[in-house]
């Protein structure tokens, strides 16, 4: 019986140990872009670059993590000058998201309750040449577009792993929720 | 070759009056005509008698909203372009547009959920069951000049043909570029005070 207890045990911790690494979720907030979110491990600030035939050229700020083979990243676009253009902005950064794409959802996604509520979608596409699936949401509030991705690569085998929907879900607008802890974002200078 | 020539007739007699009965027996199918609105900035096709109403909408977001709704009824399906004035929040717009399609299919069964693009404007397409056997509603809705501008589709039990191509017919009718409407297109009257 002991011998049957001890072997349990050794296999328990031998299965812990063969399994990857999994860093913890930290939640972040950006107060002066007004949004928060969770993501594992080490996420470190970008600028980036959009172009879309409504946006034109844009600068994008991004922010990037890669944990157990899945890519997670907020891209925030301002859009300051041009508010009342959202719906058209945000319909051409979706639709250009799943364009060529094997779509494999395409719902409602939104953030908040009431009057304060959010109205976005959430896509999840196939991408192509098998480089992974590919979570995304997207949002248009108070002049900026919010889109979260995250995209399960090839070298992790479970493409439906649920990491995904936690990230893109985790987003958040109404800053006087965020948890205490929130890691401050800084926001890098555009051109 | 008389008796050929008899036959020939009874049968040519036969097939014409069979056309006539089938033509008289069908179902009498309006006109459809084009219609525009220059201060809105669109254009669309429908069938069936104009008629003019104010209507109202609610949303968590938008608020209480009176709208302007144009609409037609032809061979038990109803047509129906509704304008919702959000120029106070403009700068919502895509949770505006989202909220009222969002609003479109809540508690209905959703058959079709997709991108609307006409004209650079992006919106979106859905097709729903409505409750209670009420037929089949498809609608498209997009944010332009500071309006939500809808149109719905309802194919009534009365029709039955719920996958009739008329519903996509005018639900595609709609043009935001005013100078594709056709010549002859009539002006759409603003809503009764």
């Amino acid at each position: 019986m002991r011998k049957l207890i001890v072997a349990t045990l050794a296999g328990a911790a031998l299965s812990v140990m063969a399994m990857p690494a999994q860093a913890a979720w930290k939640s972040y907030v950006n107060k002066e872009l007004g949004f928060s979110f969770m993501a594992p491990g080490d996420v470190k600030t970008e600028v980036g670059n959009s172009r879309g035939t409504l946006a034109g050229p844009r600068q994008t700020i991004v922010y990037r993590s890669i944990e157990d083979n899945i890519e997670y990243k907020v891209t925030v676009i301002s859009f300051i000058q041009a508010q009342a253009e959202g719906a058209a902005l945000l319909g051409e950064r979706q639709y250009t998201f799943q364009n060529r794409k094997k779509v494999l959802t395409d719902t409602f996604a939104l953030v908040g309750s009431g009057k304060d509520t959010v109205y976005g979608r959430k896509i999840v596409v196939e991408q192509p040449d098998n480089k992974g699936r590919t979570t995304g949401a997207f949002y248009f509030t108070k002049g900026r577009m919010f889109v979260l991705e995250a995209t399960v690569l090839p070298a992790r085998s479970n493409a439906a792993a649920q990491d995904p929907d936690r990230f893109v879900e985790s987003i958040a607008f109404a800053l006087a929720r965020m948890a205490p802890d929130a890691i401050e974002l800084t926001t890098p200078e555009l051109e | 070759m008389r008796m050929k020539v008899v036959l020939t007739t009874l049968v040519c007699t036969a097939l014409a009056s069979m056309i006539t009965l089938a033509s008289m027996t069908a179902p009498v199918m309006a006109a459809w005509r084009s219609y525009i609105s220059h201060p809105m900035g669109f254009a669309f096709a429908a069938p069936g008698e104009l008629e003019v109403a104010k209507g109202a909408y609610r949303g968590a977001v938008a608020g209480a909203r009176a709208t302007s709704v144009y609409r037609f009824v032809d061979d038990n399906i109803e047509y129906k372009v509704e304008v919702i004035d959000m120029t106070d929040k403009a700068n919502d717009s895509a949770t505006l547009l989202g909220e009222a399609a969002y609003i479109f299919q809540e508690n209905n069964k959703l058959f079709m959920d997709a991108f609307g693009a006409v004209d650079r404007q992006y919106g979106r397409k859905l097709t729903v069951d409505l409750p209670n056997n009420g037929g089949r509603a498809t609608a498209a809705f997009y944010f332009i000049h500071g309006r939500i501008i809808s149109l719905i589709a309802t194919v009534l039990p009365a029709n039955g043909d719920y996958d009739t191509p008329e519903a996509a017919r005018f639900i595609d009718s709609i043009s935001f570029h005013t100078v594709r409407a056709p010549d002859n297109a009539i002006e759409l009257p603003a809503p009764p005070k």
